[in-house]
């Protein structure tokens, strides 16, 4: 290859890549605009997944988090694993999480952590994370019980632990959070031996809602079983356009960093989803089952595609 | 049939009878065979409590910890139990925990597991390595802080025996198992080759 073809190539690979670098460099100053109802006395938290790297982009996702804050603020966020990526040292929890975070921690923002596979299990001492010295545990906020499961070790006894737990909840809303998503249509897939173990549990018990990571991306699954799966995995890494909407994602993200709000109101969920920039990429209500009537989920996608109908329990069980 | 063949073929039918029945009557009683995994695993437990007993006394002497907002406190603590632990253990081997025999029987039982799962899981399960950078792992070895811990899979766990999981718990390095002291982040024994 000749100096001049490679100057050619060279061009072509910086114009090629020049939008790519004009996203990741822009700064976080749209316009936060809010899409949930701000009930009185509603439960009201924070969804943030795989964002411990402490680089540019996890600190833009953060301004954008304090952004929203100050329209709706949380008192808790819930953190799907992969707090803290690479060394553990003192010095990366300050980069990886107290830094970022530190106007939400200012602000009184609980973290809530689960533990993910670049997670020390020893962060389970680390009082901002609230895992009382445990790997899985349990919470209880407003009429919501919360179920924090360790998937990176998902032992018997932890199995036992919560299935006690599920039957002694007398809560109305069961949310249960952990690192590896049992469906996605991202890369990995979805961990089928986690779901051969957990789904009959969630479904035993009235599991209503299921927050996973792990997958750099944002998903919101089509109801499985009766239960409303989200996978929120892109709060710092991205893998960009790693998902697939279709029989199995109702909708998917994957073209910049997100996180997620949520909010609580007697039988209803309203969730958010929003991109580092400020841009909702996903927004709606999740009805949740009273006696026999279905859990039920209406959802106004964004961008150019039609409103989604809504949607029953009864969508297939994919293979995927 | 005439009644000479019958009587024949009657005495011939009451003799094989008769065998029958002897043979019955001496069988031995149904015995319940000892499960020959059961001594293999009955030592391991004792070896997991032995060493239990072992880093509980090294550790009770630094106090609990309890939470802490200061990550610098988590990680002397956890440099010191090792620390310990690899004074305390300073001549360990391969096997000591995992013995021959024990790791015979879990290899095979790993072995098999895999055999029988659909390729999908065993797919995943090679990816869960994908993040893990080649190392091999030995005994009294810190594992080394900056890698993941790859998940390990589920439903193979509930084959091993329970393990206090507070304090020990199975890693998978690729084709490894190594038995880890979790809040030490140290590794206390290792079985090559135990994973396809």
């Amino acid at each position: 290859m000749n100096t001049r073809t490679r100057i050619r190539l060279a061009v072509l690979a910086a114009l090629w890549s020049a939008p790519l670098a004009a996203q990741q460099t822009q700064t976080t100053t749209a316009t936060a605009s809010l899409a949930l109802p701000k009930r009185a006395n509603s439960v009201r938290f924070l969804v943030i997944g795989d964002a411990g790297t402490g680089d540019k982009v996890q600190n833009e996702t953060a301004a954008q988090m304090f952004n929203y804050y100050k329209l709706f603020p949380f008192t808790f966020a819930i953190l799907l694993g992969d707090n803290i990526y690479g060394a553990s040292r003192p010095q990366d929890f300050a980069k990886k999480f107290e830094q970022p975070y530190k106007a939400l921690l200012d602000a009184k923002v609980e973290f809530n952590a689960a533990l993910g596979n670049h997670d020390d299990p020893n962060q389970k001492f680390y009082k901002p994370f609230n895992l009382g010295g445990q790997r899985y545990r349990t919470f209880k906020k407003g009429n919501v019980r919360f179920f924090v499961l360790d998937s990176n070790y998902m032992d018997p006894e932890q199995v036992a632990w919560l299935e006690k737990e599920l039957a002694a909840s007398g809560s109305d809303w069961k949310i249960a959070y952990f690192h590896h998503p049992m469906y996605t249509t991202a890369r990995r897939g979805p961990e089928i031996e986690l779901r051969k173990i957990l789904e009959p549990v969630f479904v035993k018990y009235g599991v209503d809602v299921v927050f996973t990571g792990h997958e750099h991306i944002y998903e919101r699954i089509y109801p499985q079983q009766g239960i409303h799966y989200f996978v929120a995995g892109g709060s710092a890494k991205l893998r960009p356009g790693d998902t697939r909407p279709g029989k199995v994602t109702e909708v998917g993200f994957a073209e910049d960093r997100s996180f997620m709000l949520v909010e609580i109101a007697g039988n209803d969920l309203f969730f958010q989803a929003i991109s580092r920039t400020g841009k909702t990429v996903d927004k709606g209500t999740i009805r949740r089952k009273v006696g026999a009537a279905p859990s039920t989920v209406s959802a106004t996608k964004p961008a150019a595609k039609p409103p989604a109908k809504p949607t029953g329990t009864a969508a297939p069980r994919p293979d995927a | 049939m005439s009644l000479t063949k019958w009587r024949g073929s009657l005495v011939r039918t009451g003799i094989a009878g008769l065998l029958a029945a002897t043979a019955l009557g001496c069988k031995e009683p149904y015995e319940e065979r000892p499960d020959p995994t059961a001594a293999v695993y009955a030592d391991f437990g004792q070896r997991i409590d032995a060493y239990v007993k072992l880093r509980d006394s090294l550790a009770s002497n630094m106090g609990a910890l309890d939470e802490t907002k200061s990550q610098a406190e988590i990680a002397a603590r956890a440099t010191t139990l090792a620390t310990l632990i690899q004074r305390a253990r300073d001549s360990a081997k391969q096997g000591d925990i995992f013995t021959p025999e024990f790791a015979t029987v879990t290899v095979t039982l790993i072995k098999t597991e895999y055999k029988q799962e659909i390729d999908s899981v065993v797919e995943q399960r090679d990816d869960a390595q994908e993040e893990l950078p080649n190392f091999v792992p030995a005994v009294n070895m810190l594992y080394p802080t900056t890698y993941p811990l790859a998940t390990f899979p589920a439903t193979l766990l509930k084959l091993l025996p329970a393990l206090p999981t507070d304090k020990i718990e199975y890693r998978i390095v690729t084709h490894y198992l190594i038995l880890r002291d979790v809040e030490a982040n140290l590794i206390i024994d290792v079985i090559p080759n135990a994973v396809p």
